[in-house]
């Protein structure tokens, strides 16, 4: 699939010509942002152009083979555009040379990658799960799309990582009254908290004419809810490990909310309890799901696909492989009206959505290299080993709070690992993903690398056979034995001004909520009467008498 | 994936289409699930799915038809397409020598792509139009049986042989045991809304 990151040189490609010339909308790029956005302006009724560079679909959001990740990750610069330059626009227009930029860097591996390499599917935006109550199961399930995509539970749960053992995270009432390695005064103090948070959810939920005595009181003061939400859990008497449950493993906080320097990288109660409440929503919503958290088979790549479907079957149009060689600006330079494929063919439209790995030429300096200031970034890893981190579990999350595998840490740290029954690896072999934001790339990577040290032993250590510290029920656990391992950093770069529209890069966060917020928002701007995916917006089946869920 | 219904065993396959634009494709399924024939058909029928149920002696097959929705005009099918299909319908238009050879572009690009068990069909399509044949049937039967698909010249307007062609798969598809998705996940369907809060959930 991903055998060329980048269009290779442009005369040796035998580019079609495209029919119609003219849309309302053209997107350039089917990372997921795109492909949702694609989904919704065909089920709007407009005709879309969708198109491509790569021969796979998914860009930045794509699933890969492991053989192509190397140079999907360390793509060849791409040589700059001689089309544009080369014919003359054929309206009075002006043409802007479009450039990518390098979105990973520091790449590096070790180990050697395991046979058959191809059966090895790799997501780019790892660990990511989606939560079952969230916006992105509900874009699949009113677009249509959810009928593609087949998803299994992360029935492992959550573990936590914890003066160097690992223990359940005890998420609901029952979790905590199982729970061994608790104590009885976190258990009640955990079980208070949790019926508190309960009774405030279930009063803010209720509708006001519904609001019984007593819900008011139930509710969390709008002043703690402002405040931050690590003072909520200390007022309420939980101990520093059940605070790291909460905040990190549950809220999913990434920042030390203990650390010296506060700034805003506090969650507050509101935010922290709205977490929880999606959290305790997600539980129990589908029937085969047993936690709060669902993976789809094959990877996360399969998302884009599924709604780049949706699309096309709306009617919009599809080209692979087809690079965007340079916009087409107005005369008098305000606006872009149109793109210049790689082909030489000029596409004229009416919005242009362009992917996040392409550079926005600003209308004043054409290209500026030097622009990123301070950019987000993400560490994220990739292993590959052939026994479960927790024993009987195939799909597990595991967090790491800040400051628990080193002084150094300051963010926390997300393991998702993978198995072999959501068929992105061979049996036999588990994947995980890592990731932690970073301002710092080496830092970053750090956590990283003592977050793999922390779980698994490296390859040539046999005879000396790590030990975890285990938790109290289960025998000695020896790690696993890391076969390949791959650490690398990715820029999350946002351009929000300008007259062309940039989608969202994949976060540091564990779900899509973000992206899927930006996107919609992205929607509301160019067709603000337009309703965002609607309801039965697409019928999956065109005979009626047929059911549509199974 | 069998599923017992009146004693009647079900079972269900994804077959998808495949061949250019114009060989007919939605014809052939429209002719199949519907009973009918538009002469000239749109190229996107606005719809991911058609299912159309076949008995087979004291068995059932539920096909779920998947059209191409045009991404293959541009030859951008997703891996999606192909995934877990457990048979598939290469078209091409016996009036044009060139959908045969995109036709076997395609069988090889399913038998990359797909899993070796899926069931190929080799569908001849138009074959009302016999004054204006540039494919010879004994060419393409030929090549069928080279590559391992079965033949047929259909004609979604006569509806000639189109029962046939799904009739002929889903006996193939009895005969030959397994073929589904050994490890499906579960498919997200909406649930009606009102949920008893579940007992397990984390602030219940």
């Amino acid at each position: 699939m991903a055998d060329e990151p980048a269009a290779a040189a442009g005369d040796s490609h035998d580019y079609p010509t495209i029919d119609p010339t003219s849309f309302d909308v053209v997107l350039c790029g089917t990372g997921l942002p795109e492909s949702v956005l694609a989904a919704a302006c065909a089920a709007a009724g407009k005709t879309v152009l969708h198109v491509d560079p790569s021969p796979f679909y998914g860009s930045l959001y794509s699933s890969i083979p492991l053989p192509s990740l190397q140079s999907f990750l360390s793509p060849n610069p791409s040589p700059s555009s001689s089309i544009a330059a080369g014919a003359a626009p054929s309206y009075s227009q002006t043409v802007v040379d479009l450039h990518r930029r390098g979105v990973y860097s520091e790449v590096e591996t070790s180990g050697t990658v395991p046979e058959p390499a191809r059966r090895f599917t790799v997501d780019l935006v790892g660990p990511r799960v989606l939560y079952c109550a969230d916006e992105a199961v509900d874009l699949l399930l009113r677009s249509g799309g959810s009928h593609h995509v087949e998803f299994k539970s992360v029935d492992g749960g959550s573990l936590l990582y914890w003066e160097g053992g690992l223990y359940p995270v005890p998420d609901s009432k029952g979790a905590i009254f199982r729970d061994t390695t608790l104590k009885l005064l976190e258990k009640n103090a955990l079980y208070k908290f949790f019926n508190l948070v309960k009774a405030h959810i279930d009063a803010t939920s209720a509708p006001a004419n519904e609001m019984v005595e007593g819900d008011a009181a139930a509710m969390i003061s709008k002043e703690h809810l402002d405040r931050p939400f690590v003072e909520f859990l200390t007022q309420q008497g939980l101990s520093p490990k059940m605070r790291a449950v909460v905040l990190y493993a549950i809220a999913m906080a990434d920042y030390d909310q203990d650390g010296p320097d506060p700034s805003d990288k506090l969650i507050t109660t509101r935010e922290g309890i709205q977490t929880i409440a999606l959290y305790s929503a997600s539980i129990g919503r589908f029937a085969n799901a047993e936690g709060a958290f669902i993976y789809p088979m094959y990877g996360h790549g399969e998302l884009p696909q599924a709604f780049c479907r949706c699309a096309a079957v709306k009617g919009a149009l599809y080209v692979l492989r087809m690079p965007v060689a340079a916009l087409l600006l107005d005369e008098e330079k305000k606006h872009f009206v149109g793109a210049r494929l790689a082909s030489g063919q000029d596409i004229l439209c009416k919005q242009l959505i362009i992917d996040p790995s392409y550079k926005i030429p600003t209308l004043d300096a054409p290209f500026d290299d030097s622009g990123s200031k301070f950019p987000r970034k993400v560490a994220r890893g990739i292993c590959i080993f052939s026994k479960s981190v927790k024993q009987g579990s195939s799909n597990v999350l595991v967090v790491f709070p800040p400051k628990s595998l080193e002084e150094e840490q300051v963010a926390a740290v997300r393991l998702l690992q993978l198995s072999s029954n959501l068929a992105v690896c061979p049996p036999g072999t588990f994947m995980a993903y890592l990731s932690t934001p970073c301002t710092d790339a080496s830092a970053g990577k750090q956590s990283i690398r003592k977050a793999i040290d922390a779980l698994f032993s490296p390859q040539d250590s046999d005879g000396l056979e790590g030990h975890l510290e285990t938790t109290s029920e289960s025998t000695d656990h020896v790690k696993p034995t890391l076969i390949w391992s791959c650490v690398y950093v990715q820029e999350i770069t946002q351009e929000t001004s300008g007259p062309l529209q940039s989608c969202p890069m994949p976060d540091e966060n564990l779900d899509y909520r973000n992206i899927l917020e930006s996107t919609k928002k992205l929607f509301a701007g160019i067709y603000p009467d337009e309703e965002f995916l609607p309801k039965k917006s697409a019928p999956v089946y065109a005979d009626d008498d047929s059911d549509s869920a199974e | 994936m069998a599923a017992t219904a009146g004693g009647n065993k079900i079972r269900n396959a994804k077959l998808v289409l495949l061949g250019d634009v114009g060989a007919g494709k939605s014809s052939l399924v429209l002719r199949f699930v519907k009973g009918q024939f538009v002469e000239f058909q749109e190229s996107t029928i606005g719809a991911a799915f058609f299912s159309q149920t076949l008995a087979v002696n004291d068995e059932t097959v539920k096909f779920e038809i998947w059209d191409t929705a045009g991404q293959e005009r541009y030859h951008s099918l997703a891996p999606m397409y192909y995934r877990g299909a457990a048979a598939a319908i290469v078209v091409y238009d016996i009036t044009n020598a060139a959908s045969f050879t995109r036709a076997k572009k395609w069988v090889q690009e399913l038998q990359a792509q797909g899993n070796p068990n899926t069931i190929m069909a080799l569908a001849g399509n138009k074959a009302d139009l016999l004054e204006a044949r540039q494919v010879p049937a004994e060419e393409a039967k030929a090549y069928a049986q080279e590559n391992g698909l079965f033949f047929m010249e259909t004609s979604a307007k006569t509806a000639i042989n189109v029962n046939d062609v799904f009739y002929e798969i889903a006996k193939k598809l009895l005969q030959g045991q397994q073929v589904q998705n050994p490890q499906g996940g579960m498919v997200l369907n909406q649930r009606p809304p009102e949920r008893t809060v579940s007992s397990s959930s984390c602030c219940a």
